[in-house]
């Protein structure tokens, strides 16, 4: 309670010159410190500490139970000749670039007739919303059924227009493709609103000059909206790249197999298993902790080197 | 503002002491504090009877309080997280039967059940099933709950249509070896064009392993997934799909629920539990099955246990609880409620067990079941089993599903084996 006189005085340290000590300004204003402290700390215990351990477990082996026991770099080394990781980075990839780039073009699709339709806009965003709040659990068991062989509604509409039937979830294309469909649908309405926030900032004048000097609605689209949008295009990929590459329950679910398979083999030839997947049947089907954790740096570096990449192209983009 | 800023403070300052006292609390919870009354035991939903858990409570009240929790969720990683991290162990633990293998090599974090006795209720149970929970150093660290005989389930109308036996004695002495059951298998398909007797290969390589006394690692730490028992399990699989009795639909999806439905799949090989899945998953069936013989012998998926972690401060009344829960009565209690069949032959002859099940066509399932469960081969179940034997799986997925070439699947398999092998430290 002898604090509290303290915090009444609040012009008090606005008064005071800047002190010379930095530790003691530091001192006097703990309470703010303290007052931040919560995440501060929760992330310490809950994000920073876990992650600390999984570095230290990536030298080790341990079946989660038992003693651990030092290996070295020997889990490092297995992993870089380790061809089903390798192969894991690269379902990932395809998976990634087969939803991402259709889900970013009917994003902007969208959001620009969301920008310039003018009834029942906030139906159509609350509409174009609700995909990304749907479970992926039961959102994965709807397009099971949407992609099975016999009697899944992608193969009557193919057959509908005179093609042949695709065994989607027997295939590994087909694995691929169903996989990267559902994260289609479900990202396209979260990023259209995105896109739509991005473009109401676009000063109304510069479609008006456009106007005047004769442009039409292709030229304004390529020469100002999409300029306008790079940043918010920046943030779409960079978010649907950590969002994409980290994909595990799409896979898993829609994936999902008989009590005598591991649900985290990603289908016939592991064409859907991702790296996350992966991660997860190393660490819990074989009880391989250690391992696990190297894999889960792995796809750290995966996650960090394609960030990178994304932000390079797009900011080169801009400077041109 | 300056009262709220106040607040804000305070609140903050409130959520920090609450954060470090809960990191504390966890910290400190490690049963030490526990008094010796409370008893908390762990399962997953379907693991134990209801019925049997409140009886137990009811039974016990005066002396311990019998806190039953279902964990949801993977079960292993939560259970092991919480002995890792030495709180909140659970005194009685249910332990998953696949899983039984990785805990045995960590024999220490339980109760040596022998210390309390329990050799002398041995011969009540299963032989076979008891020597899985016997640790390498002879300790017995689980206690049997249920075990997963596997037997076919059929449906007699699809057999006799095409000419097959379909009465369940028949089809258990007439489809008793693998080849017969092929052999039906093509004249199955021949008379009814787009019926398969099986839904696919993995079943056929996973009950034949199950029928043998040697899995894909052994005692010594040694792979012997390259053997002549697994190859013959391969080839065995292989056949089957050579002659074109595997269907190519995935199981679960609505392709095989639907083609099940209408008799174009009309058995399926599966443990004594499935017949849970197939009550739910196809009422519109009920009376349609019947239950038969495995083909090739008796075979075991699945099936449980509960151990007594090293946490628990009374071992004593823990094993007269789990004892009790798991006698031939409560186990008999535990198949009409949550079809977890008993590991206990006692039970096979209780009147509840012997009702005619109108799922099955009023069928005394039991007759099938209880033989088939007394005969599993004893076979060593190594905690390297799973990772050795997921290559070799997958392979035989490919080589079903995919049409990949057998023999280049089988050497991709042993090469993927070798080096996760070279990678475990177990020799080749």
């Amino acid at each position: 309670m002898a604090t509290v006189p303290l915090v009444e005085k609040p012009p008090a340290p606005a008064v005071e010159p800047p002190s010379p000590n930095p530790k003691r300004s530091i001192r006097s204003y703990w309470r703010l410190y303290a007052a931040i402290s919560p995440f501060y700390l929760l992330f310490l215990a809950f994000g920073l500490i876990p992650v600390g351990f999984s570095l230290y477990l990536s030298f080790h082996r341990w079946d989660g139970l038992g003693s651990m026991e030092y290996a070295g770099l020997s889990q490092y080394k297995y992993l870089l000749t380790d061809t089903d990781f390798w192969s894991s980075i690269g379902n990932t990839i395809i998976i990634w670039a087969l939803a991402t780039f259709p889900m970013i073009f009917l994003a902007m699709v969208t959001a620009v007739m969301l920008n310039s339709a003018v009834r029942f806009k906030k139906i159509y965003r609350f509409a174009y919303f609700l995909p990304n709040v749907t479970s992926v659990v039961a959102v994965a068991i709807i397009f099971g059924s949407v992609f099975s062989t016999n009697f899944g509604l992608v193969n009557a509409l193919l057959q509908a227009v005179g093609l042949d039937q695709v065994a989607w979830l027997n295939t590994p294309w087909g694995i691929k493709v169903a996989i990267a469909t559902l994260m289609t649908w479900q990202w396209t309405g979260y990023n259209a609103i995105i896109f739509l926030a991005g473009l109401q900032t676009i000063p109304g004048e510069l479609y008006e000059a456009a106007r005047v000097d004769g442009a039409g609605p292709i030229q304004t689209f390529f020469r100002i909206t999409l300029p306008m949008m790079r940043p918010v295009l920046l943030f779409v990929l960079v978010i649907s790249t950590v969002t994409g590459l980290q994909s595990f329950s799409e896979p898993q679910v829609l994936l999902q197999t008989t009590a005598n398979e591991s649900t985290f083999s990603g289908g016939p030839d592991h064409a859907g298993r991702t790296m996350v997947l992966y991660f997860f049947q190393q660490t819990f089907d074989n009880n391989d902790f250690g391992y696990g954790a190297a894999v889960a740096w792995g796809i750290f570096l995966v996650v960090v080197i394609f960030s990178i990449i994304n932000w390079r192209l797009v900011q080169r983009r801009g400077e041109d | 503002m300056r009262l709220s800023r106040r607040g804000l403070l305070r609140a903050g300052l409130a959520g920090t002491a609450a954060t470090a006292l809960g990191g504390l609390a966890t910290g400190c919870a490690v049963p030490t504090g526990s008094t010796g009354r409370n008893m908390v035991l762990w399962y997953w939903s379907g693991g134990l009877s209801d019925t049997v858990v409140k009886k137990a409570k009811a039974r016990y009240d005066s002396s311990v309080d019998l806190d039953a929790i279902q964990i949801g969720g993977y079960y292993r990683s939560k259970l092991i997280t919480t002995m890792t991290g030495q709180a909140h162990i659970p005194d009685i633990a249910g332990l998953k039967g696949e899983d039984m293998a990785s805990y045995l090599p960590n024999a220490d974090q339980f109760i040596d059940l022998r210390t309390l006795g329990a050799e002398k209720l041995k011969s009540q149970y299963l032989d076979w099933k008891w020597q899985q929970a016997v640790a390498p150093d002879g300790s017995l660290i689980g206690f049997p709950i249920d075990v997963g005989p596997v037997v076919q389930y059929y449906q007699p109308a699809v057999y006799e249509k095409a000419g097959l036996a379909h009465e369940p004695d028949d089809v258990s002495s007439e489809m008793n070896t693998w080849d017969k059951f092929f052999a039906a298998g093509e004249q199955l398909k021949k008379r009814i064009p787009g019926t398969y007797i099986l839904t696919d290969v993995g079943s056929v390589f996973e009950m034949s392993i199950g029928q043998g006394t040697t899995r894909f690692v052994d005692r010594d730490k040694h792979f012997i997934g390259d053997g002549q028992h697994v190859r013959d399990c391969w080839d065995r699989a292989v056949e089957a799909k050579r002659r074109g009795i595997v269907s190519d639909l995935v199981t679960g999806t609505p392709d095989s629920i639907s083609a099940t439905e209408k008799g174009r799949l009309p058995s399926q090989l599966n443990a004594s539990w499935a017949a849970g899945d197939l009550k739910l998953q196809y009422p519109k069936t009920k009376g349609r099955w019947r239950v038969a013989n495995c083909p090739g012998g008796p075979s075991n998926v699945g099936g449980s246990f509960l151990a007594i972690t090293k946490a628990c401060r009374e071992p004593e009344k823990a094993f007269e609880i789990i004892t009790w829960l798991l006698n031939a009565d409560n186990q008999a209690q535990g198949f009409v409620d949550a079809g977890l069949f008993p590991s206990t032959p006692a039970s096979y002859d209780m009147k509840k067990l012997r009702e005619p099940d109108p799922f099955f066509g009023d069928q005394i399932t039991m007759d099938v079941y209880g033989p088939a469960a007394e005969k599993i081969p004893v076979a060593f179940n190594s905690p390297f089993d799973v990772a050795l034997g997921q290559p070799i799986r997958d392979e035989i997925k490919n080589v079903g599903v995919l049409g990949k070439d057998p023999k280049k699947a089988w050497r991709d398999a042993m090469s993927k084996c070798r080096r996760i092998a070279d990678h475990l430290g177990v020799s080749y």
